[in-house]
């Protein structure tokens, strides 16, 4: 029972952290800058149990007596744990400043993205999908209020109340999917239907089929693929930085971590039924997510377009996961952590300079960037370059492995568009290199300013390139090798 | 202990040149005092080690190896490449001269490059550099001594560029490095060869050593001469050579130390490392000792007609280097290593007299503008003559038995052409030393001109080198000289021996001294009273002035062809590639355009997209699910 208490209290710190922020919500002497540090400590304190917890390396369901198999804690989920808090603490640091240079950003938001980051936690321990579908919906309440939080820019809102009704319309067809598939097997534990369906083999499993769909579809809503996509660009738009910083990378994990789960454990023996229409929609989201990446002025925007594009990718990796490829699903944790890393370091720069320019962030904006912020610069291009896959970047890897699960099961078809696609998106992606170097301004150049958010950044650009390179170029610092280690054991410990 | 000196020894000038760089780049810290402090410092405590090490190694005996791991940098899959060290006899007597010599320069150049608005910049390339050639010589693997003689490469680059300001001195500083990158080209290719052949086996320089007999004999040729073409680019030898002279550009210290001591040598060194290798091809060896030859020859007849100071010790270098080139690849690897030991010594003296010479006269580097000096300047003078004396074969000063036991070896052994070649270089050599010598202090200058004194930090390493100059040649003195070669008695290479009688010996060292002294004689009839710049009145003397016309001769062969190669693709690139890319992105926009029609900011249409998604999905599904699962 204790030992229970220690497996969940990560979790317990969170929320109890989120609650004592709303608590303080009007005490007068914290200030945003304390109200952030505070969050930051109280998602340390959590990674540091996490980390004790990931050495430990349990495997044991929690309080069996009231949740029953519902609740697991496994290294799956526990890296997954650390991926949500070091990445919520990342985007916290690195927005610092952009905290301090904006005036609505008051005790209710860290509560709330304490209460998301509480969300995403449960998600990756669920073990039983109305707790998960609970999870998912703590976690996306909370990003819905984060999204519409600068009241004082109309934008906001409204892409707060879009995300809400389209995201309400696809909770409901979640809880159909599940109560479709309780329907036929009696139970909602992931792990119960694969035995259901193990055990009656000759029957027409329509229902489970069905609700499966279902619950594919929702996920595949929140993840932006293609035709359930048209949200992702207005929301991210209207969304402040750091929500758009936690909706791209965080919450776009928590939602891998439930899908990985339920589709590796409950719906192996079903994967013939969606293969193909899973690669329909793969190759829709590809294509139509670089189209939207195309178009846009706006860097933000652009980058929700890529966006798209990357849970492309990632559902490449899901397709060879159906054909029967196991390396497929560490291939997406590589390529979350990748994506994590380049587009939390793309976003960190935006905030940063939004905080101290207040710019709209066209690419118009980044003429001759590469002359006044020259160290920015070069940060910025190797995310662009992460981004767009090129070699010796971490981007490059991750694709690397993707399209090698790909073809190894037999996909060579969706590789060769995803390698066309990543083609098409060097036009966005270089578009904005190119306008940081090739064309001047009469701007003068700037002091690199050293602080928390800068030094995040550059770390993690140092990350990108050092993950990018297969082997341990610089001693103790992970490599390529290292964290597609990482991917292995958990995905091991999840597949039973 | 051991372990953690020899890592010391590389990592010291790696971290003071990364902290004398930050200090520089991000600080407005400008104090030379404290640059020249820590520059200082470190080749002094490397020194300290190197010597310690190097005592060691006499009280031991030959087997006596220290191995030291830093991390390990490779791991694919059973195979590993470990960031390790290895000091045997050979890499300590490198180490300890390098870094000896390395602290004079250092010093030298604390008074050379005083009140230089990049005085730390230089510390910390300075330093850098150090740091690289220390790791090519200590390298416990080839692969590891690739990247010391990659980053002495970059050193070099940077140096030679330093004064970055004038587009001349960049054009030089690219001309090395790209010139190196061919000769690095071969070398990466042999060492690929190489580990091809027997890497599965491990691929430290004593695994290979232990194998190399598995290789197949037809591979080893090619691996030997790609390593060598490796050695071609770093060591200045023909057809290679070309950036040498140009590198003169870099700061006299520079051309001291990494063009004259330390990283030309490199080659040499590798060649002697790998001696295991080329034992076993003696043809190659042979190639090998051509081109030295060949190109010591040809550097000398060029260093004849020469008039900048910098360019004719530049050419004295190169053709140093062939004589060194020529003893390993007859297989007298200790006697190789030996010329490579005196030469560090007064060729670095002879290039730190020029810097203050030059300094002395306001940066003027033309000798037929100098003349006199001897009483203005008579330490240097002093200095300038032991080290003249040294390269031109004058016993007892050391260049004398090092050049010796390379002529004597290549003489036993039979090849007699070589020997006579050498000897004729010998002659040449002694005779355009003292051209320059004794136009720049002994001839009465036509043009009076003032001097500025040269400061202590200047003098004092010149009078160490000077005696080391004068007094290291015992150290390799054989029996005939009443030594007993303990120079190479300590290294311990595979050398290929032949027995000569103390006669022949006598004979052979007789002549060559006898040539010496007739090439100083030869100069001194031509320039001791009176001296003028050499004309281009005859073709022959026009060839050797204007160099051969080598580099015209590579332009128009390699140059001006690429070029217009190059113009060829850009067109080609321009039309056809460019113009399909921009069809394609037409087309594409056009498409992408379209679909973003759709995303027209109304959430009911959005939903309408969702609904029909799963609709056509719940379509499909039905079509599937008719056949039980």
């Amino acid at each position: 029972m204790l030992y229970d208490l220690f497996l969940v209290l990560p979790m317990a710190i969170v929320v109890i952290g989120a609650i004592v922020l709303m608590l303080l919500r009007f005490s007068p002497w914290l200030s945003v800058i304390n109200r952030n540090f505070i969050t930051i400590v109280i998602l340390g304190i959590s990674l540091c149990i996490d980390v004790l917890h990931y050495a430990a390396a349990p495997d044991t369901f929690v309080f069996v007596d009231i949740f029953g198999h519902g609740f697991v804690v496994d290294t799956f989920a526990t890296l997954f744990d650390m991926m949500f808090l070091g990445g919520a603490m990342l985007t916290l640091l690195i927005n610092n400043e952009y905290f301090k240079s904006r005036n609505y950003f008051d005790g209710d938001f860290f509560a709330l993205l304490l209460f998301g980051v509480f969300g995403m936690m449960i998600l990756a321990h669920a073990n039983e999908l109305i707790s998960a579908f609970v999870a998912l919906e703590i976690a996306s309440l909370s990003i819905y209020v984060l999204v519409g939080y600068n009241t004082a820019n109309p934008k906001s809102p409204e892409a707060m109340m879009k995300y809400i009704v389209l995201g309400s319309l696809m909770g409901a067809l979640f809880m159909l999917g599940v109560a479709l598939v309780y329907g036929e097997t009696g139970s909602t534990i992931i792990g119960d239907i694969y035995q259901h369906i193990a055990s009656h083999p000759h029957t027409n499993h329509t229902l489970i089929a069905v609700g499966g769909l279902l619950m594919i579809v929702t996920i595949l809503f929140k993840i932006g693929a293609v035709p359930f996509h048209a949200w992702v660009i207005d929301v991210y738009h209207g969304a402040p930085l750091p929500v758009a910083m936690v909706m791209a990378s965080t919450f776009k994990i928590a939602l891998f971590a439930i899908t990985l789960r339920i589709y590796l454990i409950d719906f192996e023996p079903v994967y013939a039924v969606w293969s193909q229409s899973l690669q329909i929609i793969t190759a829709l989201t590809l294509i139509g997510g670089s189209f939207l990446a195309l178009i846009q002025d706006n860097i933000k925007r652009m980058l929700a377009g890529s966006s798209i594009v990357h849970a492309g990718y990632m559902m490449i990796a899901l397709c060879s996961i159906g054909a029967g490829d196991k390396l497929a699903a560490s291939a997406i944790m590589f390529y979350l952590i990748s994506y994590f890393l380049s587009s939390v370091g793309a976003f960190g720069i935006l905030s940063f300079l939004t905080a101290k320019e207040h710019k709209h962030l066209t690419f118009e904006d980044f003429r001759g960037f590469g002359f006044r912020h020259p160290y920015l610069a070069v940060m910025m291009t190797i995310f662009m370059l992460s981004l767009a896959g090129f070699p010796s970047t971490i981007g490059f890897m991750g694709k690397f492995y993707i399209f090698v699960s790909a073809i190894e099961s037999g996909h060579v078809y969706i590789a060769l568009l995803g390698v066309f696609v990543a083609f098409v998106s060097i036009f966005y992606y270089f578009r904005l290199i190119a306008m940081m170097y090739f064309n001047k301004d009469e701007g003068k150049e700037q002091e690199f300013a050293f602080d928390t958010s800068t030094t995040l950044i550059f770390l993690m650009a140092l990350l990108t390139v050092t993950g990018g390179i297969g082997m341990g170029l610089i001693p103790y610092l992970p490599s390529a090798d290292g964290f597609m280690d990482i991917a292995r054991e958990a995905i091991g410990s999840l597949v039973r | 202990m051991n372990q953690t000196l020899l890592l010391l020894i590389v990592i010291l000038p790696f971290a003071s040149a990364a902290i004398m760089g930050m200090a520089y780049l991000f600080t407005s810290l400008r104090d030379e005092r404290i640059y020249s402090f820590i520059g200082i410092a470190t080749p002094v405590a490397v020194t300290l080690f190197s010597l310690i090490l190097g005592v060691q190694m006499l009280s031991n005996d030959t087997t006596f190896v220290i191995h030291s791991t830093l991390f390990e940098w490779l791991h694919i899959g059973e195979f590993q490449i470990a960031f390790s060290l290895m000091a045997d006899r050979l890499s300590a007597v490198m180490i300890s001269f390098v870094s000896l010599i390395g602290t004079l320069i250092h010093i030298y150049a604390s008074g050379y490059m005083r009140d230089d608005i990049g005085y730390g910049k230089f510390f910390a390339y300075f330093n850098f550099f150090l740091g690289a050639m220390l790791l090519l010589v200590l390298a416990q693997n080839p692969i590891i001594m690739f990247i010391g003689w990659e980053l002495v490469g970059l050193a070099s680059y940077l140096l030679i560029g330093f004064y970055h300001q004038e587009s001349g001195n960049i054009t030089a500083a690219n001309k090395a490095f790209i010139v190196n990158r061919i000769g690095d080209f071969g070398f990466v290719i042999g060492l690929a060869l190489l580990f091809l052949a027997i890497g599965d086996k491990g691929f430290g320089f004593d695994a290979i050593r232990a194998h190399i007999s598995l290789v197949d004999p037809g591979l080893l040729a090619p691996i030997g001469i790609l390593l060598f073409v490796g050695a071609m680019g770093k060591s200045a030898q023909i057809p290679l050579y070309v950036w040498l002279p140009d590198a003169m550009a870099g700061p006299t210290p520079v051309s001291a130390l990494i063009h004259a001591a330390t990283m030309v040598t490199a080659g040499v060194y590798m060649v002697a490392r790998f001696d295991f290798l080329y034992e076993l091809i003696p043809s190659v060896g042979l190639f090998i000792a051509t081109i030295g030859i060949a190109s010591a020859l040809f550097a000398a007849i060029i260093a004849c007609m020469q008039s900048d100071i910098k360019k004719i010790l530049a050419y004295s270098t190169m053709s140093q280097l062939g004589y060194m080139f020529v003893a390993v690849g007859l297989g007298a690897y200790s006697a190789g290593i030996f010329h490579v030991f005196t030469h560090a010594f007064f060729k670095a003296l002879l290039f730190m007299g020029a810097g203050a010479v030059i300094i002395a006269l306001h940066h003027e580097q033309d000798i037929f503008k100098m003349g006199g000096l001897k009483t203005r300047l008579p330490l240097i003078f002093a200095t300038m003559l032991v080290a003249t004396l040294a390269i031109s074969g004058i016993p007892p000063f050391a260049g004398f038995f090092s050049k010796d036991a390379i002529l004597v070896h290549a003489f036993a052994g039979g090849h007699i052409y070589i020997w006579a070649i050498g000897v004729l270089t010998a002659f040449l050599t002694a005779y355009y030393m003292f051209r320059l010598f004794l136009i720049v202090f002994i001839t009465p200058a036509k043009t009076a001109h003032r001097t500025t004194e040269v400061g202590m930090s200047m003098k004092w390493p010149l009078a160490v080198l000077a005696t080391g100059s004068a007094l290291t040649g015992f150290l390799g003195a054989n029996e005939a000289y009443g030594g007993s070669n303990l120079f190479g008695t300590f290294i311990h290479l595979g050398d290929r021996v032949h027995h000569v009688d103390h006669s022949t010996e006598y004979l052979l060292g007789g002549l060559s001294v006898a040539v010496a002294l007739a090439g100083m004689m030869l100069a001194y009839l031509r320039f001791g009273k009176g001296a003028s710049e050499p004309k281009a009145d005859t073709p022959w003397r026009a060839l050797a002035i204007n160099k051969f016309y080598i580099d015209e001769i590579y332009n128009a062969l390699v140059v001006v062809p690429l070029r217009y190669l190059s113009i060829l693709f850009d067109r080609f690139d321009t039309l056809f590639v460019d113009g399909t890319i921009n069809l394609m992105l037409l087309g594409y926009r056009g498409a992408a355009d379209a679909f973003g029609t759709l995303q027209n900011g109304k959430v009911r249409y959005y939903a309408l997209y969702i609904l029909i998604g799963i609709s056509l999905l719940s379509l499909a599904m039905l079509r599937m699910t008719r056949s039980p699962l």
